[in-house]
């Protein structure tokens, strides 16, 4: 029996409309292309630091890293500590974030055809949106799952609960774009975190940190504590979310759109180094609240996805009223990702895959129709995906993997374009290519199963992903020098 | 050892999401009146892709 009442529904209700009428109200800011993907280019340091950190907490995020702290410990923080790091770095070196913001693109493919050619544009645009997708399909089912369980609303309820959900984040995104995203990211940034920080210092308060240690030291042993020592860990895992945290920082669309939105680069470089201990936490606070359901919990309550866990922990640690604040936190967090998330990738849509169907430029107002035509059939396919789409293996594990489609050959082409003059078009095209079929093959091979002992036991997902971009970047390199110096002088197209 | 890791990790993050927060809170909410006004100021005249 969940303690979710009433009263608890309407704080959560009121936030919702409040959100969703603030973000309709500011679509008269609209009347350009670059402002609709970027506000105009006039983001600053603290909004940044808000909607970077907000767009990256989802439900989702919260479900995962839940998960990770059930079923790993607290070594299960291990890839919110690994961005966090990844983060900071590239904030403070400008490490490809400044050259990609000095350069004045929309979006990243923008940047390679620079170098590259139209037609490494258009591929990169594939893969980015192809992996993005895939990667966002799971967001509406978990985030279902959540309020679902945590609500105690009746699971037959569960489609229409998440459609009611995306009209209203797809009502704001689609009318005021990244500006109504950004002022939305702000107020969910506030309630988000108020959510986030009573939890936690609620489930110090009750079940103790003592307690905490206890359960992970008695069910996972050392390596609940230290990922090297993790059977289920090691070496490869740390190494291959090492690999992933750098990957991402530098390409993943939602976090290089506010640096693309930012002033200047330097506001870009401000906004990384600000948000990068917000990664620790997002990993940190609900992985205590796995551990605070593995500790609580009775025995044979966790049947089926130890995802669902922390949810059925809060539907009755959370008393009421504080389980309306939690609640209105969850959506905060769903409805700022979700936003950001069709915002960003529709972007990549319109800029780039559309871009040779656009011989002339478009006036703005044509420009603007797509832009939200984009985003209202991504939201489409979220709603579609979601629903069909069964998810096996862990969570965490499904995103690396689907981002990997893209961030294992964006991220060299990335760095190439930015520090190596040489690097070509056979390259690029080379480690698109490769680095978009190993992830893929991957999940084919998961999902079949006379394959599925093959793909998760014998190699495992991390090995499998570390070879991805291992595999991109030796197909940069390859290709790069295969190319004749005769067509290497002639043009990079 | 480990667990002491652990224990400074969460108190410290606990302690800077706190800060964090009301530092955002405050000046988010004048960027974002600076970024209204400066979207606004965009003239017509520099649309185009």
């Amino acid at each position: 029996m969940s303690n979710f009442s009433f009263i608890d529904g309407s704080i959560a209700g009121l936030y919702l409309l409040i959100v969703v009428v603030i973000g309709v109200l500011v679509r008269r800011y609209v009347s350009r292309v670059d402002q609709f993907l970027l506000a105009g280019r006039e983001l600053n340091v603290f909004l940044g630091i808000a909607s970077l950190a907000a767009c990256e907490f989802g439900i989702v995020t919260c479900m995962y890293a839940a998960q990770n702290g059930y079923e790993k410990g607290f070594a299960g923080v291990t890839p919110g500590i690994l961005l966090a790091l990844a983060m900071f770095v590239v904030g403070k070196t400008g490490f490809c974030i400044k050259p990609l913001r000095n350069a004045g693109v929309l979006t990243i493919p923008e940047l390679f055809e620079k170098q590259f050619g139209g037609r490494v544009r258009w591929m990169s645009g594939v893969v980015i949106v192809l992996g993005g997708l895939l990667n966002m399909g799971v967001f509406l089912r978990t985030g279902g799952d959540f309020l679902v369980t945590v609500c105690g609303i009746n699971p037959e309820y569960l489609e229409i609960t998440m459609t009611l959900l995306l009209l209203g984040i797809g009502l704001y995104t689609v009318m005021g774009g990244m500006i109504s995203v950004l002022i939305t990211d702000y107020l969910q940034f506030i309630v988000l975190s108020l959510g986030l920080l009573i939890v936690s210092v609620m489930i110090f308060a009750s079940v103790g940190w003592d307690r905490l240690v206890e359960t992970v030291q008695a069910t996972h042993g050392a390596g609940g504590f230290n990922p090297f020592v993790n059977p289920d860990m090691g070496v490869a895992y740390v190494l291959f979310n090492a690999v992933v945290a750098l990957a991402v920082v530098l390409t993943w669309q939602t976090m290089i759109q506010r640096v693309l939105a930012s002033k200047s680069s330097r506001a870009g470089q401000r906004i990384y180094t600000g948000t990068s201990p917000f990664f620790v936490a997002r990993f940190l606070l609900p992985a205590l609240w796995g551990i605070a359901a593995l500790a609580t919990l009775p025995a044979g309550e966790v049947t089926g996805s130890t995802m669902l866990a922390m949810p059925k922990f809060l539907s009755t640690f959370v008393p009421p009223v504080v389980m309306g604040i939690v609640v209105a936190a969850m959506l905060a967090a769903d409805m700022s990702t979700d936003a950001s998330y069709m915002l960003t990738w529709g972007g990549v849509i319109y800029n780039d895959i559309m871009r040779p169907f656009r011989k002339a430029e478009w006036p703005q107002k044509k420009g603007l129709v797509w832009n939200r035509s984009i985003v209202a059939m991504i939201g489409v396919f979220l709603l579609l995906y979601g629903l069909w789409y069964p998810l096996r293996g862990d969570l965490w594990t499904y995103l690396t993997v689907t981002g990997s489609i893209y961030l294992s050959s964006i991220s060299v082409l990335l760095i190439a374009c930015s520090y190596w003059k040489r690097a070509n078009n056979w390259g690029a095209t080379s480690a698109i290519t490769l680095g978009a079929i190993m992830p893929v093959s991957y999940l084919v091979l998961e999902q079949i199963p006379e394959t599925a002992p093959f793909a998760r036991g014998a190699i495992g997902p991390y090995v499998w992903g570390i070879l991805s971009y291992a595999a991109a970047a030796l197909a940069m390199v390859a290709g790069t020098l295969l190319k004749p110096a005769r067509r290497r002088l002639e043009g990079t197209a | 050892m480990m667990e002491g890791f652990w224990l400074f990790l969460t108190l410290g993050t606990l302690i800077w999401y706190v800060v964090l927060l009301g530092y955002v809170a405050v000046r988010g909410a004048r960027d974002i009146r600076e970024m209204l006004k400066g979207i606004s100021a965009q003239s017509p005249e520099q649309k185009g892709e």
